[in-house]
């Protein structure tokens, strides 16, 4: 018996019970991993994971905060698809998507082509150029881009000196969604800063090669630079649309929080706000947040299928060789 | 290998620092946490209670309030009181998410669009109970102002102060244009008025009275009717769309303010600005305007179709406590002392309205002359005998007042016909009373 007994404990100290000890060690430190990441864990999963699927059911229920929601279907999508307010609201997310994401992408590009050439002072340019997009999204900003845009105020003065006599866009339903694109298109550096990045990638042997063949630098760059970059460009596309669809911070400022006037700049996420924080709709403002989240995730989607006829990577076309 | 990782670990005193260190920690933080709780808690050992007391408004409302807070924690040391406060739009839209989550503030600022709906959802306390209790009065408020706080047999606010609808004007274009606003004076008297100062002065006479909730109520009022009943809007979609096509219809004659030109100077109103001569508001506004805008302002009576019949009551900012308080009686205790101490009335002023109880009405003087018009307007209108009753207003009427507001200035950029816009807007409020 007590030899029996007394064998595991002393094979246990013995080299072959190492694997068992390295293995006892392995989950303890797998344990302290989960541990240390368990801050992260809780918030994923209490603010983030769980408020999402919350949110699901939400969207088909009748729920105003108070009373507990009330099971309804369908009846939030139809009532939003029929709401004239909600029509608006994509509209205007529309038109500032549509109009916004290109300017900003071409001029970002542009002004990156201009900075990717050695010359004194290029650190400089590139801190400059990128500063917008650091505090473009701040209050305070939103604020300054409300006074530019009045009525006397340099936008305006500039516009009339064109023989523009417009007035103020901030108070103008037509032109108001124009001050939002331009303080969107202000803050470019970021994907410059990323077109930059690629820049540096394109060969420069092939330039070489394209100007011995006699190319232009028009050439050059529809034949070299815009394909070898496009894998960038499609990133960037990618990144500026679904940025877009979510534009929030300055349509409530730069319209003194109406998102106004006339629902000029009712973009999406700000009538979602109003219906769901103004107007006690919690089941409305869930439905347009998960509407939102299959119309962005169907733009991807059909990003991501175009890619293949215009996106190269290096890798496929060696392999295609 | 595996022996060294092992011994590598022990070496950096890792051996020590799994599980049990970790548990340690854990359990460490997970006490801190108690404690926090522990000190959020509203009951002290000794029997001190901590209430919540929320309000919004400016930056002088702020300070005065906290001065007012400062007293009666003095008088009462055993009760102490965590001041909360935002602007009116920020206030409603904490309080909402507050209140939903049960932790709204123990004794709140509040109003008359905001009764039936926060009782409707059973966060406010029927103040009758505390006052049969003994722990708050509810004698001596002026004018019958007692009635603005309450609904359907319940007093769910206590009034702070008295305010009615007034045209609050800037006195020195009404002056050069030799305008001078009399008691009973008619509509188209107003609108000549308007006119008058367009053409001599170059400015708009109103600022876009059309999208005033409360100014429409009054016209309703002079018809025998009013913007709410009980349960509904107290006025037909017709009504309505006449009411904004002639509002319109000033806008392009010019008499009424450009939109586009109110809109870039909010927050700011359009008659501190300098746009317009003439705006429909609450009179304790004067008090803003004057520290707004560079004229001098005063108040002109409303405009009356009969001669005589203005539709103005006494409306009112209130007090209300919540109804699931852990201190009900300490909550009655303070709103008592904050709506009857006579230098707390001396400290308020008519910061939010004239105030509303005899005691404080009589221990303050006012000595500059906005608060000296804005009594004078009060006591005129009194004297009038115009002064009807106010209606609570139903749940969703603070939803419907904000889209008023909206759609009407949809139809001032012309940006929404008015047949378009009140249909828009009865949707609207259909929703906003189902809500």
């Amino acid at each position: 018996m007590t030899l029996v007994e007394e064998t595991p404990t002393t094979t246990a100290n013995k080299p072959p019970a190492a694997p068992t000890a390295a293995r006892e060690g392995r989950r303890r430190e797998n344990l302290a991993g989960y541990l240390f990441m368990s801050p992260w864990l809780a918030g994923f999963v209490l603010l983030t994971a769980g408020p999402m699927i919350a949110s699901l059911y939400y969207a088909f229920t009748d729920y105003n905060l108070f009373t507990p929601p009330q099971w309804v279907g369908f009846d939030n999508f139809t009532t939003m698809f029929h709401d004239p307010r909600w029509q608006k609201s994509v509209q205007v997310t529309l038109t500032y998507v549509v109009v916004a994401t290109p300017l900003k992408l071409l001029l970002a590009l542009a002004v990156a082509l201009l900075l990717a050439q050695k010359r004194r002072g290029q650190a400089l340019y590139r801190a400059a150029f990128y500063l917008p997009s650091l505090i473009g999204a701040s209050v305070s900003v939103g604020f300054v881009w409300r006074a530019l845009f009045s009525d006397h105020a340099i936008v305006d003065r500039t516009q009339t000196v064109l023989g523009l006599h417009a007035g103020g866009w901030i108070g103008n339903p037509d032109y108001v969604l124009y001050a939002l694109v331009a303080l969107t298109i202000w803050q470019f550096g970021a994907p410059m800063v990323i077109f930059l990045a690629g820049l540096k990638q394109v060969p420069p042997e092939l330039y070489e090669a394209a100007a011995i063949d006699g190319a232009g630098p028009l050439r050059r760059f529809w034949s070299i630079t815009l394909p070898t970059i496009s894998p960038v460009l499609f990133f960037n596309v990618l990144l500026e649309s679904i940025h877009a669809f979510q534009v929030f911070g300055s349509a409530y400022v730069v319209s003194n929080t109406q998102c106004g006037p006339a629902d000029a700049t009712l973009v999406y996420t700000c009538y979602l706000y109003q219906k769901g924080f103004k107007e006690s709709q919690m089941g409305f403002a869930a439905a347009m947040a998960w509407t939102l989240v299959i119309a962005v995730a169907l733009v991807t989607a059909v990003l991501f299928w175009s890619q293949k006829k215009w996106v190269h990577y290096e890798n496929e076309t060696e392999a295609a060789k | 290998m595996t022996g060294n990782r092992d011994r590598g670990h022990e070496g950096l005193g890792r051996g020590d620092l799994d599980r049990r260190g970790l548990l340690k920690v854990a359990g460490g933080s997970l006490a801190a946490l108690g404690l926090t709780a522990a000190g959020c808690g509203s009951g002290g050992g000794d029997g001190t209670v901590s209430l919540r007391y929320a309000w919004w408004g400016g930056e002088p409302r702020t300070v005065a309030i906290k001065k007012t807070i400062r007293l009666f924690e003095k008088k009462y040391p055993k009760i102490k009181i965590k001041p909360e406060f935002a602007d009116y739009e920020a206030f409603w839209e904490k309080f909402q998410t507050q209140a939903s989550g049960g932790n709204p503030p123990d004794v709140f600022q509040n109003a008359v669009g905001f009764l039936r709906k926060y009782d409707k959802r059973g966060v406010l306390m029927d103040l009758k109970s505390q006052a049969s209790a003994g722990n708050l009065s509810l004698k001596n408020f002026r004018n019958g102002v007692l009635t603005a706080g309450q609904a359907d047999g319940k007093q769910l606010g206590i009034p702070v102060g008295a305010n009615t609808m007034a045209l609050v004007i800037d006195l020195d274009v009404f002056k050069k244009a030799g305008v001078d606003p009399k008691a009973g004076w008619t509509w188209d008297e107003y609108w000549s008025a308007l006119r008058k100062i367009h053409d001599t002065q170059k400015i708009a006479g109103d600022t876009g009275y059309f999208t005033v909730m409360y100014l429409y109520d009054l016209y309703l009022r002079q018809h025998g009717r009013a913007f709410y009943t009980d349960t509904d809007l107290g006025f037909t979609q017709d009504d309505l769309t006449q009411w904004w096509s002639d509002g319109y219809k000033r806008v392009k004659s010019g008499i009424v303010a450009d939109p586009k030109k109110i809109e870039q100077v909010a927050p700011k109103s359009g008659l501190s600005a300098g746009l317009a001569a003439a705006e429909f508001t609450w009179d304790n506004f004067s008090v803003r305007y004057e520290g707004e805008g560079r004229s001098d302002y005063g108040l002109a009576p409303i405009p009356t179709t009969d001669g005589k019949h203005t539709g103005q009551y006494l409306g009112s900012l209130m007090l209300s406590a919540f109804s699931g308080t852990e201190h009900p009686k300490e909550a009655a205790q303070f709103i008592d002392f904050m709506v009857h101490d006579p230098e707390v009335g001396k400290i308020m002023g008519y910061d939010r309205g004239i105030l509303a109880t005899t005691e404080q009405y009589d221990a303050y003087k006012p000595t500059d002359r906005t608060s000296k018009g804005i009594a004078a307007f009060e006591e005129e209108v009194a004297k009038a005998g115009v002064l009807g009753k106010i209606t609570p207003h139903p749940s969703g009427a603070d939803v419907i007042e904000a889209a008023f507001l909206r759609i009407g200035k949809e139809v001032a950029q012309g940006k929404s016909r008015p047949s378009a816009a009140a249909q828009q807007f009865f949707g609207e409020a259909k929703a906003a009373f189902a809500a």
